[in-house]
Formats: C-alpha cells, sequence, structure tokens
C-alpha cells in the first residue's frame, strides 16, 4: 500500500513536471503582458509532431529530436508572435480570447490534415522502457528522465531569471513595463524572446511528453486548461507558483483517476476551486 | 505655422519642443494645442489645478501615450513616431509618479539596469548582472550621490517613500539625461526631506535641460526660471516666476482650486 502511493506520487511528479515545462512559459508571457493566451497548447502540440515525426520519418532517435522539438516550437512561437499575438496586446480581453481559441482551433485543422487523426506513438528507445527497482518502489526509466529534465530546466530557468541582465530586464518588465521602457528596456524585443523561450518549452514539453500526455490533433483544446490552472493556480510573472501548482495538479490527477476513476477530472476542479479561494493572486502571484 | 517649424528646428538652444500637441479620449480634450520650449539648460515648471493634463502632456512627450496630433521634437528631431525606449537613448529621462517602481528589484539591480541600457551593451543580456563590475561602481558612486548607499542592497518595495522617490532620480540621471522631466518628484514626502530632493536637483549639470510638475508653490518659486501654467489642457499663460505669481488668472486658478478643496 504505501509503495502504491509512492508510486503514484512519482507518476504525479512525472505528470506535473511536464504540465510545469509546458505551462511556464504562459505564466512568463501572462505576467508580462497581462495578455490571456489560450493558444499555448498549439505550441506544444507542434513540438510533439516535430519530434515523432522526425523519430517515425527520418528514424532519429528520440532524445536528438528534442532539441529540435524545442528550437521548432520556438521559432514557431516567435514567428506567430511577431506576426499575430502582437497586434493583440493592448486590445479587450475578449478579442484576445477569441483570437486566440480561433487560433487552437486552426492549428488542431491543420494538424488533422497534415499528420491525420490518429494518436501518435513516440519511438522510445529501449534504455527508457520498464522500471528501475529503488527501495522497494518500481519507477519508470521514462518518468524518471521527465522529473530529470525539468528539473534541470527550472534550476537553469531561475538562474537565468534571478542573476542574468537578461532576468532583470523580465523582472522590471513584469513589475511596470512602462518604468521599464522608460529606464531604456526594449520592452517588446523582451517580450518577443520570453514568448519564444517559453512556447519552445512548451514544444519541449509536448515531446517529451507524448507517451504520457498522448499527441494527436485534439491536444491544444484537450489541455487546455490544464496550461491555465497551472498559470492561475500558480500565479502569473512567476517560475515558483506554477512548479508548485503543477505538481499539485499532477499528484491530484493522477491519484483521482486511480482511487476514484468515476470521478474523474472532477477532484483536480474543486482542488483548484478551494486553492484559488485560498489564494486569489496565485500561489506565488506578484499580481492579481 | 509652417514657417515657424522650420526655425524650430534650426535651434540648436532648444532641447524639446512641441508643435499643436492634442491628447483626445472620446470627447475629452486632455492635452489641447500644445506649443511648448524648452531650451537648453532650462529649469521650467508645469503648474496647473489637477485635471490640467500635466502628466498626460509628460507621458506624450516620453512616449508612453501617443498623441492624437500634434508632433514632438528632441533636439529639433522629430521624435513623435519612436517609442518610449527610443527617446531613452536621445536622451530623455523621467521620473514616474509611482510606489514601488520596481518591487522585486534592489536598488543597486534597478539603476544598474539602467546604465546597462545606457551602454547598450547587446552581449551581455545572458551575463550575470554581478559580472558588470565597472557598471556596478558607477551604479554605487550615484546611489551614494543620492544618499541611498545604506539601501543598495535592498528591495525597492521596503524603501521609504522619501527614498523611492530620490531612487527614482537616480534611475533616470542613469541614463544621463540631456532633458529631465520629474513628475512631482516629491510627492508623497514629508516636507523636511522634499528641500532634499530638490537640491539634488539643483546639483545636477547646468547643461541638463529641467522640466518639473511641482504643486508646492514656493519650491516652484525657488527652483524654476520659467514657468508654464496649464489649465482645462490649455496653456494658460508662460512667464517667469514673479510674473505668473502676479498674475491674476492665475491666482484665480489657485484660489478656485483651494476653494474646491
Amino acid at each position: 500500500m504505501a509503495s502504491n502511493i509512492l508510486g503514484i506520487l512519482f507518476d504525479g511528479l512525472a505528470y506535473g513536471s511536464l504540465l510545469f515545462l509546458i505551462g511556464v512559459g504562459l505564466s512568463i508571457t501572462m505576467g508580462l503582458m497581462n495578455f490571456i493566451n489560450l493558444a499555448h497548447g498549439t505550441f506544444a502540440m507542434a513540438g510533439g509532431y516535430i519530434s515523432a515525426s522526425l523519430s517515425q520519418r527520418s528514424g532519429l532517435p528520440f532524445l536528438a529530436t528534442l532539441p529540435v522539438a524545442f528550437v521548432g516550437a520556438g521559432l514557431f512561437g516567435l514567428v506567430a508572435e511577431r506576426l499575430l499575438f502582437r497586434r493583440l496586446y493592448k486590445a479587450p480581453h475578449l478579442d484576445q480570447v477569441l483570437f486566440t481559441f480561433g487560433f487552437v482551433l486552426s492549428s488542431i485543422a491543420a494538424a488533422h490534415y497534415f499528420f491525420g487523426a490518429g494518436q501518435q506513438m513516440g519511438v522510445m528507445p529501449s534504455f527508457l522502457q520498464g522500471q528501475i527497482r529503488v527501495y522497494g518502489i518500481d519507477l519508470g526509466r521514462y518518468r524518471l528522465l521527465l522529473i530529470a529534465c525539468v528539473g534541470l530546466i527550472t534550476l537553469a530557468l531561475h538562474l537565468i531569471l534571478s542573476k542574468t541582465r537578461f532576468g532583470a530586464q523580465v523582472r522590471a518588465a513584469v513589475d511596470n513595463q512602462d518604468a521599464a521602457a522608460g529606464l531604456g528596456i526594449n520592452v517588446g524585443l523582451i517580450f518577443s524572446l520570453c514568448f519564444a523561450l517559453g512556447t519552445g518549452l512548451a514544444g519541449l514539453g509536448g515531446a517529451l511528453g507524448i507517451e504520457v500526455l498522448g499527441l494527436d490533433p485534439g491536444f491544444p483544446l484537450k489541455y487546455m486548461v490544464y496550461f491555465l490552472l497551472v498559470v492561475v493556480v500558480g500565479g502569473a510573472g512567476t517560475i515558483r507558483g506554477p512548479l508548485i501548482a503543477a505538481m499539485i495538479l499532477g499528484v491530484f490527477d493522477v491519484a483521482g483517476k486511480y482511487y476514484v476513476p468515476q470521478a474523474g477530472a472532477f477532484i483536480i476542479y474543486v482542488l483548484m476551486i478551494v486553492l484559488l479561494l485560498a489564494f486569489p493572486t496565485g500561489l506565488g502571484g506578484k499580481r492579481a | 505655422m509652417r514657417a515657424d517649424t522650420s526655425i524650430l528646428s534650426a535651434d540648436a538652444g532648444i532641447a524639446l519642443s512641441t508643435e499643436r500637441l492634442t491628447k483626445v479620449w472620446g470627447s475629452f480634450i486632455a492635452n489641447s494645442d500644445i506649443d511648448f520650449r524648452l531650451p537648453v539648460g532650462a529649469r521650467h515648471a508645469l503648474i496647473g489645478p489637477n485635471g490640467a493634463g500635466k502628466t498626460t502632456f509628460i507621458n506624450m512627450l516620453t512616449g508612453v501615450l501617443a498623441p492624437t496630433s500634434g508632433r514632438v521634437f528632441i533636439g529639433g528631431e522629430d521624435v513623435t513616431a519612436d517609442r518610449q525606449e527610443r527617446r531613452v537613448r536621445k536622451g530623455i529621462a523621467r521620473t514616474f509618479q509611482i510606489n514601488n517602481l520596481f518591487p522585486g528589484l534592489t536598488v543597486l539591480d534597478s539603476v544598474l539596469l539602467a546604465i546597462l541600457e545606457r551602454k547598450n551593451l547587446a552581449e551581455s543580456w545572458f551575463r550575470p548582472l554581478k559580472s558588470h563590475v565597472a557598471e556596478i561602481e558607477e551604479a554605487m558612486d550615484l546611489i551614494t550621490d543620492l544618499g541611498l548607499e545604506a539601501q543598495a542592497g535592498v528591495e525597492v518595495k521596503t524603501l521609504a517613500y522619501g527614498k523611492q522617490r530620490l531612487m527614482e532620480i537616480a534611475l533616470a540621471l542613469a541614463s544621463r539625461p540631456r532633458i529631465l522631466l520629474l513628475d512631482e518628484p516629491a510627492a508623497g514626502i514629508p516636507a523636511g526631506e522634499s528641500s532634499e530632493v530638490f537640491s539634488v536637483i539643483a546639483r545636477l549639470p547646468s547643461d541638463v535641460s529641467i522640466l518639473f510638475i511641482e504643486h508646492d508653490m514656493d519650491l516652484v518659486r525657488r527652483f524654476s526660471q520659467r514657468i508654464t501654467v496649464l489649465v482645462g489642457g490649455k496653456v494658460l499663460t508662460e512667464g517667469a516666476p514673479d510674473e505668473i505669481m502676479a498674475d491674476p488668472r492665475v491666482r484665480e486658478v489657485y484660489l478656485g482650486e483651494s476653494a474646491h478643496g
């Protein structure tokens, strides 16, 4: 029983790691521009398809497809931001919601057209299959890789944001955009870079997560609420809040589906309502 | 009007000027046809009752707001289409009438950021802040000049109001501006400390042109050479402090304001 609980905890943390990896970029960009973006899942999906296509058609090893998924999704994000999203920063929130939702629907249709309706299968190398037994608990190798990857990326993000000049520019722009521009900071460029980095990480998450999250054209719609919950519960503009929120979400989702499968995602939504009532500005949020 | 503009552009003695600057929100005219000139080295006060459009005017000068019509010139160059950070690079700096400017940054980091932007070291974006040794030294000098050295490592949100105002001035000075716009630099500071802020401003190099918004007429009289009075979005009058203080229309506006509370 105890090992069962620990096993579920482990699976939940792996799942939460993926949600964080995909959601963290959304947190930063929403915090920066106060821009409601429902389309973040589209970039995660793009990363997933890049990885799946490369491993299925070109025979590239799974791990080698990951950097390509990161760069590809990031470039896609950069272009989309410069051409489309940028025009809506000052628009009413309803316009932003309608536009980004339309973007999601278009991306679903495009994925359908190019890749078909079916589930994509990741081609896992043999060393990522199976489990390792640690203190009597079976830990999936693939899930260990997920947690390790996300741990490293979180550390890197933290160092970039807290130590570098770019990080200080981002923090200044999150705090006060006009005053940041008043120092001479090119806030538009900072935002483009954050958007590219965030969508790149989402793409990496989409690629890494094929085994856990699945990948079909409905992906951006299916997980939209999860990514938004990570940001809303965690608080926009930070990385610590979404990290905690994603882990809570992951663990409770996995545990709920295991112990009370008939309740489905109900448990998550109740939990999120409770958390939002307790922390209206998010767990690590700087503003409402 | 057109002939006037060409004279304006040719005049090297003008640091900042506007031509028929106008801002309209719906049916509300915040600024109407403002023609303004700030000579190099000026100490110029902008006064007027609440709602006269003073901050709107400053916001259009710095590029926070886009004008509905009219133009802004820095040293004769039309900058109306330039975004805020480009105007900063062309020599304009300002303070915001905002507390907790960057609550999550320290005083030193905030000033350091402004210095790094001025130097435009694009290659240092992903270097640690701490590795910019020469710039940290410059920031500390500036912070010390403003008497903030004890607070250098402190997060901005924990600073007292007076210290926050001084930090804003440090931030504006870090870009080594030719034109400094101060929006109520002494707002929210206990009366005793406001002259501390203004004595810092008075010590600035004489070639820096300063335009400041201030309500305290005593401070205005002491620190300005010229005053522009804005009422209802229009320039009511402009002149030397003694002329302005003696102007019956100005007295009426100010008495009217105090009568309304």
